[in-house]
């Protein structure tokens, strides 16, 4: 069976800048499939491609079955598009832009009036349908620009960071509806974000995307896990790297991390482990000013897959500015 | 096929942003309305002149004429400005990813300018009525209308291009005022080409507009232009259908890429 995206060493350069550097990757159908990244790290470029808006500079996908680039008409005709920035016609309702989105994928107009009516049920706008989108607040705006993606019942639905710049009450709505979209429509959902919520929220499958390239996939759950079960955040001043070295040694500590003067260990026994660590402190002559313990987190996942890569280069993170 | 439907959907959005823009209907009469009222009464005394040349009446009656198709000069070439708002954020992109094709697209928004021209046009007539300038025939009104309604079409092409191409705003803007001044300027909308210098009557020939400012005059007027209509019609109709084709080529291949 073909997935319903199919990715193949897809890159896109612009000049000398390579933006996505050959991603292979397979999204399943009715999935919800997350990319986490950093801005700049590729997943809007990745996005345009995918949605025939750009062309690959090297390598090929296939979304619902047909080629992004040799059958890119037959893509739109499957394919709904969110875009970062809200794409709602402000001088239009809230109504007249659902109609809108009908004339401009073809459906027939008895249909749309009926699709219409339910989406601004789900949404929640069927009150203020008659308004024009101006008076509408930030969330409201975009459940409509989420609402229009999906209009036409499109079997592969993108998102390009739909709860950017949304206060969490608001993101949470959304995601709300987003999941009940999913439910009632179950098409694909193909969803860039940077926010680790949002990806654990909402994702069944998590691809984290850094300059260009992926590092790591898996279900949030599962990357979590990997981490170990539990976080030690120490506050160890200037002696950080001289205990993380000694920490690194020690049995049931999966992984260590120094970032100014705090170590973060992943450790399978936080609990059992504390008194050995602080053993190990006294004997290297250490002070540990504080110490907090907690779960792992995707902010956890995402670094240890991206930090690493980050320090191979030198101590700073390099971000260049990308083409568009 | 479905052109025809999908031509109809950037159009009728289009459409419904106009009429949602009541303040922008109003302040895009100003400036016609100026130029009809203040410079056909400025010019009044030159009537001698114009009826040496062959015009029988009024200055104002002479110019009305021009300031008609100065109307939809200006409400065309700028009509495409949108086209970069769109470019900037989101509709473009949200059209462009949906089953349509780029020439409907490109078609629609210059169906949508040029009607939007021809009732800013309408609306000028009505001015010029209430200032006292008479027609030859009332009925010729429609025909009128149905020749500025051609002559949008070109040169809402010409907007929509630039808008499609421009790397920005400034860009936008500068080639547009560029070709928007001479284009009405070097044309008899003010005076005849008879007055002018050989030079400058020549270049005019060069002008869609003069072709359409002479039909529309003599239409207003019932005094013969000097060119048969039907050349003038064959020439504007020339121009628009060239400009029609490279627009639709141009959009398509330029529209989608990123500024």
């Amino acid at each position: 069976m073909t997935g319903a995206i199919e990715a193949e060493s897809l890159s896109k350069s612009f000049g000398e800048t390579k933006s996505v550097d050959g991603i292979t990757f397979r999204v399943e159908e009715s999935e919800i499939y997350g990319f986490l990244g950093s801005n700049g790290a590729g997943k809007s470029t990745t996005m345009m491609m995918l949605t025939t808006l750009l062309r690959p500079t090297s390598g090929s996908a296939r979304v619902a079955g047909f080629d992004v680039v040799r059958e890119a008409s037959r893509v739109r005709s499957h394919i709904g598009f969110v875009q970062q920035e809200n794409a709602v016609d402000e001088y239009l309702t809230g109504r007249e832009n659902l109609a809108l989105q009908a004339k401009l994928s073809r459906v027939e107009r008895s249909d749309a009036k009926v699709r219409i009516d339910e989406l601004l049920d789900t949404i929640g706008l069927a009150d203020r349908q008659h308004d024009a989108a101006v008076t509408y607040s930030g969330g409201m705006k975009k459940r409509l620009d989420i609402a229009c993606g999906l209009l036409h019942r499109p079997s592969v639905l993108f998102l390009d960071e739909p709860t950017v710049g949304l206060d969490i009450q608001t993101r949470r709505r959304i995601w709300e509806s987003i999941r009940r979209m999913h439910r009632e429509h179950g098409m694909t959902v193909f969803l860039s974000t940077h926010y680790m919520e949002e990806a654990d929220e909402l994702c069944d499958r998590v691809c984290i995307i850094d300059e260009g390239k992926i590092r790591a996939v898996g279900r949030p759950g599962e990357m979590k896990g990997r981490m170990g079960r539990d976080v030690i955040t120490m506050e160890a001043g200037g002696s950080a790297r001289r205990l993380a070295d000694r920490m690194g040694t020690m049995r049931g500590v999966k992984s260590v991390d120094v970032r100014g003067d705090s170590v973060t260990a992943y450790v399978q026994d936080g609990a059992g482990m504390m008194p050995a660590i602080f053993g190990e402190a006294d004997s290297l002559g250490v002070t540990i000013r504080a110490v907090s313990m907690s779960k792992p987190s995707m902010d956890d996942v995402y670094i240890s897959y991206t930090g690493h890569q980050i320090r191979e280069h030198g101590p700073e993170p390099r971000r260049r500015k990308r083409g568009i | 096929m479905s052109f025809g439907p999908d031509v109809y959907a950037i159009f009728w959005r289009e459409m419904k942003r106009y009429r949602k823009s009541k303040s922008g209907v109003l302040i895009r009469l100003i400036q016609p309305a100026v130029w009809i009222i203040v410079v056909g009464n400025t010019f009044a005394g030159t009537k001698p002149l114009i009826q040496a040349a062959g015009f029988d009446g009024e200055y104002i009656e002479f110019m009305a004429a021009g300031v008609i198709v100065l109307t939809a000069i200006f409400t065309s070439i700028f009509g495409g400005v949108n086209t970069l708002w769109d470019r900037r954020y989101g509709f473009m992109n949200k059209a462009l990813v949906s089953p349509i094709s780029r020439s409907s697209l490109a078609l629609g928004k210059m169906l949508a300018i040029s009607t939007v021209s021809v009732l800013q046009a309408s609306l000028i007539i009505g001015i010029s009525l209430a200032i006292g300038v008479q027609f030859s025939d009332y009925a010729m009104i429609v025909p009128i209308m149905a020749v500025v309604l051609l002559f949008s079409l070109g040169f809402s092409g010409i907007s929509v291009m630039v808008a499609a191409t421009a790397k920005s705003q400034e860009a936008f803007w500068g080639i547009i005022n560029f070709l928007g001044m001479p284009l009405f300027m070097i044309s008899p909308a003010l005076f005849p080409l008879e007055l002018l210098p050989e030079w400058l009557a020549s270049l005019a020939k060069l002008n869609p507009a003069t072709y359409t400012i002479l039909m529309v005059r003599e239409m207003m007027t019932g005094v013969p232009s000097g060119v048969p209509a039907a050349l003038s019609l064959g020439i504007l109709g020339a121009f628009v259908a060239v400009v029609v084709v490279v627009a639709g080529w141009t959009f398509t291949r330029d529209v989608n890429r990123p500024f």
